[in-house]
């Protein structure tokens, strides 16, 4: 399934998905690792799910009590976001390598 | 960890405030995301203890692009499923205001309903195509002739003719419709009858649903009687009898063979055809001039009506040579025949097409009005919304978005008012039906439709459109954004030309009502002059209907003369009965034959054509019961006949025509063959069949013609009664009378001769009403119009009336001054509407008989009558303006 297909590949886009794939999962999260300004991150987000590149869950209920705070919404890659990916490396090269490895601090489970 | 969490981490308020944004649907799920981060941000900022007021600053302005993101959620749902909600949203709105969405409503539903139900008419009658194969090559052919005479349809002999050498004929059918008594099981009834020939029904490629309908050895003297007959008929009489093919019918003593039994929507040439029978035409001595029948036929292939019509023109030149011992080129030099060859579907519909095109321009009019309408209350409404849409403006919603809104709103509200109007539209038609005139042709055609239903639809969307644009020609974005920095509040700045846009939409109103008031004022007065007619006879007080003597029943001349003669005498001797008389046809109750006369001092040639006349034959005491005025010399009496005093009555036109300087006592007419007939009297003119027209050349005979040793009797008579009672309480005295003298001859269609008038002048009333009520209903519209916007002038102007009042106003001139504004639109719309009736005067024109399309007294009433309740109208709110009071006005700001 080619990226163009589902939506228009631009850096931002290409950005928020490098940064999820390399665990950065959550809005704000993705805000500070992309860099983005903060107005343009949900809407990529928004679109991106709803094109079924992304899919977003709710954290588990424990986790955000131990926290005494309010369930946070994640974002992950489905199948078809798994498969473009291969489209966004090779249009943007140089990006993989502003992200570092799998965070598991953030890691919902 | 122990430490609770901050009851409101900063930005909260902010997400709560842009989740309204949010569409429903998606607005608790977006909101607990948004919260769930930024709560999680302020929690790690404050782990390490009070965090920096940066900081803080940092995470409220990531928590105000929640707006962003928020904005761009609406976008998205509104263009996937956006319209859908903005109608639910837009019909909650609507709801809260229930005044306001009801007038809005009913208003649009009179509107649309009217233009439903009078679309449905027109679409019926002149739009859709006649239920036949193929029917746009169906065309009626008729001949006018000297002086535009239009009495001139088809004879046998151009039948023939046309039969043989037109090329643009595919098939050609004759037709006569005639009556005759149908008697069976003993109960005899006179039914109308169509007579054809056998290629009507080819022409109309219609087939019989049972049996078959006639060859062409049926369609010649000598031919089998047979008969087709309805399915109504066989329904009625014979209780849909499937043994019904090969019965033998009795018409007026004559059996016929039935051969078939049409189907179930087949009406032709008028819906009340229940019988059919073949039209024996003997082709060696078929008349050229007997034009009695009606034409229709089929054109061939790749033929139009105008090739056939220049045909036909070129045949009937050559005429002469195909008949030349006939007289015919005499006959074509005094009558000048033209063929005038029109589709069926006109031929049908007649001039009854303008009446409905005028009364749908009505209804259209009704619609704008009512439109115009709407369109001020949603300005109203949108002045009382401006804070809500300045602060969509202000939140980034975009001129296209505020745009939805009013759309959505008058989507809805047009929605609404298109079902009611349905409904309405459906029960006027139900209602409508039962009243349109009896000559409104093809009634039974007419439904509620998919066609007719799209037409609604497509006109919805419009009235949407409508009144959707006006509010946002006003609220533009742009515009919104000025008023919220100027503070709108006060619904001061910006009023001018609001004012204009509402002032200049009743202006509109008023000038539209004007046109349908001038309108239906014109048919009002119509009406009256017809009404007002002197028909030349008295209609009150009279009974009339019709008794057919069948050959069956009493063969001979004589003894049927006797019958009519014995029955008038038996009737005359009656409680109750004034006077009786009898003829072959009551005014404007049935037709006359129409046929040459010869007059003894005005001979024709060899070969000239002859003089024409209607012909009544009528019994003594005809004249006196319809009140017909005697001239000059006497009316017929007892023992008047053709083997009595052989004498005749001649009508004033008749009689100054062929006499202008000279009394015609004494000269001498016939009708046929035998000795002259003597006049001997001349009687008024009468309006024999048009109300609206004297019926000329007419000549009344006793009730037998021909020789004297051979009288010819007239065998259908119309019987009139006057009476002091009411005339229906008479039709059992006629029924026994007849019955004594013959069980088995009917008595038909029996009313009374005001009712015979009522029906005539039918299609001008029903006009009128259908005028009237659609220009009562742009009146109250107007009228709303102007109370609306003078009210709401006065509400806004409510300080500045204190104000003045303060400075030493008096009521009176406070009132003057309000009721002056409000005479301002309504003389400015008169004035307009003026113009735009005399404009369109023309086209109404054709409807209106004894009054001027420009009758200045009609046009007049209206702009005065228009001028003083708009007074009323504006009179109410400016006694409320003159009761402000000064203090309480002032301090209310």
């Amino acid at each position: 399934m080619g990226v163009g297909r589902r939506f228009n590949l631009t850096y931002p886009t290409a950005a928020v998905l490098l940064a999820i794939r390399s665990g950065h999962r959550y809005g704000f999260d993705i805000m500070d690792a992309t860099g983005l300004p903060d107005g343009t991150v949900y809407p990529i987000l928004r679109r991106l799910e709803r094109r079924g590149v992304l899919a977003g869950r709710w954290e588990s209920e424990e986790r955000a009590r131990a926290e005494q705070r309010p369930q946070r919404r994640y974002y992950a890659l489905t199948p078809v976001g798994e498969a473009s990916m291969e489209e966004v490396v090779e249009r943007f090269p140089a990006l993989p390598r502003l992200f570092g490895s799998i965070d598991s601090a953030t890691d919902p489970a | 960890m122990t430490e609770p969490a901050h009851p409101h981490p900063p930005g909260f308020d902010l997400i709560a405030r842009a989740a309204r944004l949010v569409p429903v649907h998606r607005r608790d799920a977006w909101r607990r995301e948004w919260e769930a981060e930024v709560a999680w941000a302020w929690r790690r900022l404050r782990r390490d203890g009070p965090p920096t007021t940066l900081a803080v600053l940092r995470l409220r302005v990531r928590a105000a692009s929640c707006l962003i993101d928020a904005l761009w959620e609406k976008k998205e749902t509104m263009t996937m499923t956006g319209l859908l909600n903005d109608l639910r949203h837009a019909m909650r709105g609507l709801i809260r205001y229930p005044t306001f969405t009801g007038i809005a409503v009913l208003t649009l539903a009179l509107g649309i309903g009217a233009n439903t139900a009078v679309f449905t008419l027109v679409d019926g009658v002149l739009l859709s195509p006649l239920p036949f194969d193929s029917a746009d090559e169906l065309v009626a052919i008729r001949h006018s002739g000297r002086e535009g005479r239009d009495q001139l349809p088809m004879s046998t002999g151009l039948y023939l003719f046309y039969r043989e050498h037109a090329r643009s004929l595919d098939e050609i059918g004759l037709y006569a419709s005639t009556a005759r008594n149908l008697v069976s099981d003993g109960e005899s009834e006179r039914i109308p009858i169509q007579v054809v020939t056998p290629g009507f029904f080819r022409v109309l490629r219609v087939g019989a649903a049972q049996g078959r309908t006639f060859t062409e050895d049926e369609g010649v003297p000598g031919g089998e009687d047979v008969a087709v007959i309805s399915d109504g008929l066989w329904e009625s009489r014979f209780a849909r009898d499937p043994s019904i093919l090969d019965r033998s019918l009795d018409l007026g003593g004559r059996l016929y063979r039935v051969v078939g039994v049409m189907p179930p929507d087949f009406g032709y040439p008028d819906r009340e055809a229940r019988l059919w029978i073949p039209f024996p035409i003997d082709p060696t001595q078929a008349p050229l001039a007997a034009f009695g029948s009606g034409g229709v036929a089929r054109l061939a292939g790749g033929q139009t009506v105008e090739t056939l019509d220049g045909e036909l023109r070129g045949l009937i030149g050559r005429l002469a040579e195909y008949f030349p011992d006939s007289g015919a080129p005499a006959f074509l030099a005094e009558v000048n025949l033209q063929p005038r060859v029109r589709p069926l579907k006109e031929e049908l519909v007649g001039d009854m097409s303008r009446t409905l095109w005028i009364i749908l321009g009505t209804v259209g009019f009704v619609l704008l009005i009512a439109c115009a309408n709407v369109a001020n209350l949603l300005l109203v409404r949108a002045e009382g919304r401006q804070r809500e849409l300045a602060l969509r403006v202000a939140v980034g919603a975009g001129r296209a978005q505020v745009l939805r809104t009013f759309m959505s709103e008058s989507a809805a509200l047009a929605g609404a008012g298109t079902l009611l109007g349905i409904a309405i539209a459906w029960i006027a038609l139900k209602l409508a039906l039962g009243a349109v005139p009896a000559d409104l042709p093809r009634v039974d055609e007419i439904g509620l439709d998919l066609r007719v239903l799209s037409f609604t639809g497509v006109l919805a969307a419009g009235c949407a459109l409508f009144f959707g644009f006006f509010p946002l020609l006003r609220y533009g974005a742009d515009d919104l954004g000025t008023q919220l920095r100027d503070g709108a509040a006060h619904g001061s700045t910006g009023g001018q030309g609001r004012h204009r846009l509402r002032n200049g939409l009743v202006v509109a109103q008023m000038a539209l009502a004007l046109v349908l008031l001038v309108g239906s004022g014109l048919m009002l007065r119509s009406f009256q002059a017809l009404r007002a007619t002197d028909p030349g006879f008295q209609a009150e007080g009279i009974l009339t209907a019709r008794v057919t003597v069948p050959t069956a029943e009493i063969e001979g001349d004589e003894e049927t003369a006797a019958f009519f003669r014995v029955l008038r005498e038996q009737l005359a001797g009656q409680p109750g009965v004034e006077s009786v008389g009898l003829g072959s046809a009551a005014p404007l109750a049935s037709g006359l034959p129409y046929y040459n006369v010869t007059v003894e001092d005005h001979p024709r040639e060899e070969g000239e054509l002859p003089i024409f006349a209607n012909h009544n034959p009528v019994s003594p005491g005809y004249f006196e019961t319809l009140g017909i005025s005697l001239l000059e010399g006497r009316t017929f009496e007892p023992g008047d006949g053709a083997s009595g005093r052989r004498v005749a009555v001649v009508g004033r036109s008749f009689a100054e025509q062929w006499w202008p300087d000279a009394s015609p006592i004494g000269r001498r007419v016939n009708a046929g063959p035998g000795e002259w007939f003597e006049i001997v009297g001349v009687v008024d003119d009468v309006h024999f069949q048009e109300i609206g027209q004297v019926s000329d050349e007419l000549v009344y005979w006793p009730t037998t013609q021909g020789e004297a040793e051979d009288p010819q009797s007239t065998r259908s008579m119309d019987v009139l009664l006057r009476t002091g009672l009411d005339p229906l309480t008479l039709v059992p005295v006629l029924r026994r009378e007849v019955q004594a003298l013959n069980p088995r001859i009917p008595v038909s269609n029996p009313r009374t001769m005001a009712s015979v008038v009522g029906a005539a002048t039918s299609r001008t009333s029903f006009t009128m009403s259908l005028l009237g009520a659609a220009s009562g209903v742009a009146l109250l519209l107007g009228l709303v119009g102007i109370y609306g916007v003078i009210s709401y002038v006065v509400s806004q102007r409510t300080r500045e009336i204190g104000v003045r009042m303060a400075l030493g106003a008096t009521a009176h001139s406070v009132r003057r001054m309000v009721v002056r504004q409000g005479l301002t639109l309504a003389a400015a719309g008169v004035g307009l509407g003026l113009i735009a009736a005399g404009a369109l005067s023309s086209v109404i024109a054709s409807l209106l008989y004894g009054v001027s399309a420009m009758d200045p007294i009609t046009y007049a009433s209206v702009a005065v009558g228009l001028v003083v309740v708009s007074l009323a109208a504006s009179w109410i709110p400016a006694s409320r303006a003159a009761g402000v009071d000064p203090s309480r006005a002032l301090r209310s700001e």
